[in-house]
């Protein structure tokens, strides 16, 4: 009886060096296939181009980029740089409103992106992009 | 003298391997939650400078427009109509993966907005255009 409870406790210990092979080789898999990207990005929102934009009370402020590269606001050219002091100011006026910038297809998206990031400085409530027709 | 260090060696053998296999199973567990297959875009681009930009969590699928606004996506060169499809394909794989826009400086912000709206149609959760630090 002694001798059997002996085999019964030689029976508990199993072998875990296949399962240990396994969890080693996942492991090792999982580690080579992580691929922790850290992209940086400015999130967009973007009217639908088939449908008008709602009707809303808050006013926009538009700032075109013509095909060459021109930044205009309320009739202005400005630089790039002066957007974010125009955007101020209109925010400052009307602090609800939100920023349509309508760049024309032929301009660089550099300067797209440029305009958005200064309307963004300024404290835009929401920036969308749309096509200058 | 003989049989006593045969045993002592035979009991220094038998490690206790319970807390390294504890480590092993949460690195593994670890690798796994965080396993996320992007799918590259395979072209390198100049990405435009902006301040206010976020890093992005949860990017699964990378979109890049390159300076002759040629559209690339998963490694292969793709027609501005097609992106549709394909980040419908590859949003079936991760429903919530987000998508971020590589867009080269040089890039006309017309094809830009073409792949954002094949994107939106797509019906991806998140769209973003990737930027550089300032």
């Amino acid at each position: 009886m002694a001798r059997r409870h002996k085999a019964g406790a030689d029976e508990a210990e199993v072998d875990m060096t296949p399962m240990l092979d396994i969890v080693f080789i996942m492991l090792i898999f999982f580690i080579v296939t992580a691929t922790f990207i850290n992209e940086r990005g400015l999130d967009v929102t973007r009217p639908d181009s088939d449908e008008p934009p709602p009707e809303t009370k808050n006013v926009t402020i538009l700032v075109s980029i013509s095909e060459v590269g021109i930044i205009s606001m309320e009739g202005r050219d400005i630089d790039v740089r002066a957007v974010r002091a125009n955007v101020e100011r209109l925010i400052a006026e009307n602090p609800d409103s939100s920023v349509v910038v309508q760049a024309h297809p032929q301009s660089e998206s550099n300067l797209m992106v440029g305009v958005m990031d200064q309307a963004r400085l300024a404290g835009a409530a929401g920036v969308s992009i749309a096509e200058l027709q | 003298m003989a049989s006593r260090l045969a045993a002592k060696e035979k009991d220094e053998a038998a490690v206790d391997m319970t807390p390294m296999l504890d480590i092993v199973f949460i690195m593994l567990i670890f690798f796994i939650v965080t396993a996320t297959f992007v799918k590259q875009s395979g072209l390198e681009v100049i990405r435009p400078e902006a301040q206010t930009a976020q890093d992005q969590r949860r990017v699964s699928i990378l979109i890049a427009i390159g300076p002759g606004d040629s559209v690339w996506m998963d490694n292969k060169e793709v027609d501005v109509r097609a992106v549709r499809a394909g980040v419908e394909k590859l949003l079936a794989e991760n429903p919530l993966g987000s998508v971020v826009i590589q867009a080269d400086k040089k890039s006309k912000s017309g094809i830009l907005m073409q792949v954002m709206d094949q994107v939106r149609q797509a019906g991806a959760p998140a769209t973003a255009i990737s930027t550089a630090k300032e």
